[in-house]
C-alpha cells in the first residue's frame, strides 16, 4: 500500500499548492448580490480619503463613495480597512471583493488590477496670495515659494520655475504652509488636499495659480471581475454626472469633483 | 549588501563646499555679533542697575531654558503676526545670535565676577580711568579665564546652525539634504557632512587657539 500513500501524498500536497497559488479570484457579481454584501477595502489612515471616526469606524470620502456604491448595487457594504502595501493583496485573494482605497491609476497596477473610471484624484499646483497675479510658471520669476523638501511638488516647481525663483525647502508640508500663512512667502506648490485643509483657516485669502500635476484614483477589482467592473463603471458614471460625488467631495475637500477627474476616461 | 557609490557626492562636491562655506559665514557672524551682545549683557548684568539686571536675567533665562528649534520657529513663524519679517538667512542668524547671546551672557559674567576687587582698586590707585579698567583689568583678565567655555560654546553654535534648514535657510547641513533628496544617497552624504562639519570645528578650533596665543598669553601685551 506504500505506493498509493504517496501518490496521495503527492496530489493531496499538489492539490494544497494549487489552492495557495491560485491566480487571482475574480469577484462574481451574482455572488455579491446572492449574499447580500459587498466587501469594500478602504485605507483608513489617508486623510481625507480614508480616516477613522471618533468610535474608531472607517470614515472619509472613500467610506462616503464605499457607501454609495454599496446602494447603487442595492446590498449592504462592508468595509474592510486595509493599508497602502497590502491593498493590492487583499484584493487579488480574494478577502475584499472591491478597492475604494485612494488607488492611484498607474501603469504598473493596471497589469495586476481592474480600474473603474476615475472616481477621484489628487491634484499638485501652485496656490498663492490672491492679489498676486501668477499665472503660469514663467511668472514665477522674482517670487520666492515654499515646498516641501523632495516631494513631488518640489519635483514639479523645480522642472517649471525659471532661473530667478527663490525656492524654499521645507522639511515637510506643515512647514511650508505655515511660511506661506505667516507671510513669508507668497507662494507655494502643494496639492489640493493640503490646500483645503487650509482653506478653513484662510478662507480666500490664497487661490490656485497654476496646475502643474495630477494623478487619479480608481475603483479597482481583480481582473476578471467583468460584470462587477461593468456595473461599478455604470455607478462612477452617474454618480460624476448626478452631482454625488460633487456633495462628497466638497464635503471632505471643500470643492466639488475637480474637472481634471470628471474628464478623465 | 548595500553598494557604495560616491559619484553623486564628488559629482556636486561644489555644491557642499559652498554649503560649508554658507556654515561658515552664518556661524562667524552670529559668533562675532554674539560676542558683542554677551559682553553688553554682561556688562548689564554686573552693574548695579536693577531694571537692566532684571532685564538681562529674563532674557537669559527664558533663551536658556527653550529650545534652540522652538526659538527659531517663533522668529521666522511667529514674528510676522507683529510685523516682523525677515528672510530665512537673516532669522537664522539672529536666531543664534540671540541664542549664543545668553549663553555668553552668563559665562562672560562668570569671568568678570573672577575678577578680585583687590585687582580694580589697583587699577584705580594706578590712575587708569573707568573705561581703561574695564577694558584691561576687567575684560581682558575676564575673557582670559573663561576663553575655554566661550570657544566651546561658539563651537557648539556652529555645530547649531545645522537645524536652521528647517526654517529653508541655506547652509551645510541644507545642502546636504537637497542632495540627499535627489540621489537618495543617504549613506554617502551624511558621512561626508560628518567630515566635513569636523573639518570645520576642528578648522574653528585651531583658529581659537591662535586668537589665544596672540592675545591672551601672558605677559598680557597691548
Amino acid at each position: 500500500m506504500k505506493p498509493n500513500r504517496r501518490i496521495f501524498t503527492v496530489l493531496a500536497a499538489s492539490a494544497l499548492a494549487a489552492g495557495l497559488a491560485a491566480p487571482s479570484l475574480a469577484a462574481e457579481l451574482e455572488a455579491i448580490e446572492s449574499a447580500g454584501s459587498v466587501k469594500i477595502g478602504m485605507l483608513v489612515d489617508f486623510p481625507p480619503f480614508g480616516i477613522q471616526d471618533t468610535s474608531g469606524k472607517p470614515d472619509g470620502y472613500d467610506a462616503d463613495v464605499a457607501k454609495a456604491l454599496a446602494d447603487y448595487l442595492g446590498v449592504t457594504p462592508e468595509i474592510v480597512p486595509v493599508t497602502g502595501p497590502n491593498r493590492i493583496p487583499y484584493l487579488l485573494s480574494g478577502q475584499v471583493d472591491v478597492l475604494v482605497a485612494s488607488l492611484g491609476i498607474t501603469e504598473e497596477r493596471a497589469q495586476k488590477v481592474d480600474f473603474s473610471t476615475p472616481y477621484a484624484g489628487i491634484s499638485i499646483a501652485v496656490y498663492g496670495d490672491s492679489t498676486l497675479e501668477v499665472t503660469e510658471a514663467s511668472g514665477l520669476d522674482g517670487q520666492s515659494i515654499a515646498v516641501a523638501r523632495a516631494s513631488t511638488q518640489d519635483t514639479g516647481v523645480s522642472e517649471v520655475a525659471p532661473e530667478g525663483t527663490d525656492i524654499r525647502r521645507f522639511d515637510d508640508d506643515a512647514s511650508a504652509v505655515q511660511a506661506l500663512m505667516s507671510g513669508q512667502v507668497k507662494l507655494i506648490g502643494a496639492s489640493n488636499v493640503v490646500m483645503s485643509q487650509i482653506a478653513g483657516a484662510t478662507g480666500d485669502r490664497f487661490d490656485k495659480k497654476f496646475d502643474l500635476s495630477s494623478q487619479v484614483q480608481g475603483i479597482a477589482v481583480a481582473p476578471g471581475s467583468d460584470a462587477l467592473l461593468e456595473k461599478i463603471n455604470g455607478f462612477v458614471g452617474e454618480a460624476r454626472s448626478d452631482g454625488t460625488l460633487d456633495e462628497i467631495h466638497e464635503k471632505w475637500l471643500g470643492e466639488p469633483l475637480p474637472d481634471f477627474v470628471k474628464n478623465a476616461e | 549588501m548595500y553598494q557604495f557609490n560616491f559619484q553623486p557626492v564628488f559629482d556636486n562636491l561644489d555644491l557642499l563646499l559652498y554649503g560649508a562655506w554658507l556654515t561658515v559665514r552664518l556661524s562667524l557672524m552670529a559668533m562675532i555679533l554674539g560676542l558683542i551682545v554677551s559682553v553688553l549683557g554682561a556688562v548689564a548684568k554686573t552693574s548695579g542697575i536693577r531694571p537692566l539686571r532684571w532685564l538681562i536675567d529674563v532674557y537669559v533665562e527664558v533663551i536658556r531654558n527653550t529650545p534652540f528649534l522652538v526659538q527659531i520657529f517663533f522668529i521666522f513663524f511667529g514674528l510676522p503676526a507683529a510685523g516682523i519679517s525677515m528672510s530665512p538667512n537673516v532669522a537664522a542668524l539672529v536666531a543664534l545670535v540671540i541664542n549664543v547671546g545668553a549663553y555668553g551672557t552668563e559665562i562672560i559674567r562668570a569671568g568678570i565676577e573672577s575678577i578680585p576687587q583687590g585687582q580694580v582698586e589697583a587699577g584705580r590707585a594706578l590712575g587708569l580711568n573707568p573705561v581703561q579698567i574695564f577694558r584691561y583689568v576687567i575684560l581682558k583678565p575676564a575673557l582670559r579665564n573663561i576663553y575655554p567655555s566661550l570657544t566651546s560654546q561658539f563651537i557648539y553654535l556652529m555645530l547649531t546652525s545645522s537645524v536652521v534648514s528647517v526654517i529653508s535657510a541655506n547652509d551645510l547641513a541644507s545642502a546636504g539634504a537637497d542632495l540627499n533628496a535627489q540621489t537618495f544617497a543617504s549613506f554617502e552624504i551624511y558621512l561626508v557632512l560628518t567630515i566635513l562639519y569636523f573639518l570645520l570645528a576642528f578648522g574653528f578650533s585651531t583658529m581659537f587657539s591662535a586668537i589665544r596665543r596672540i592675545f591672551f598669553t601672558y605677559p598680557a601685551g597691548r
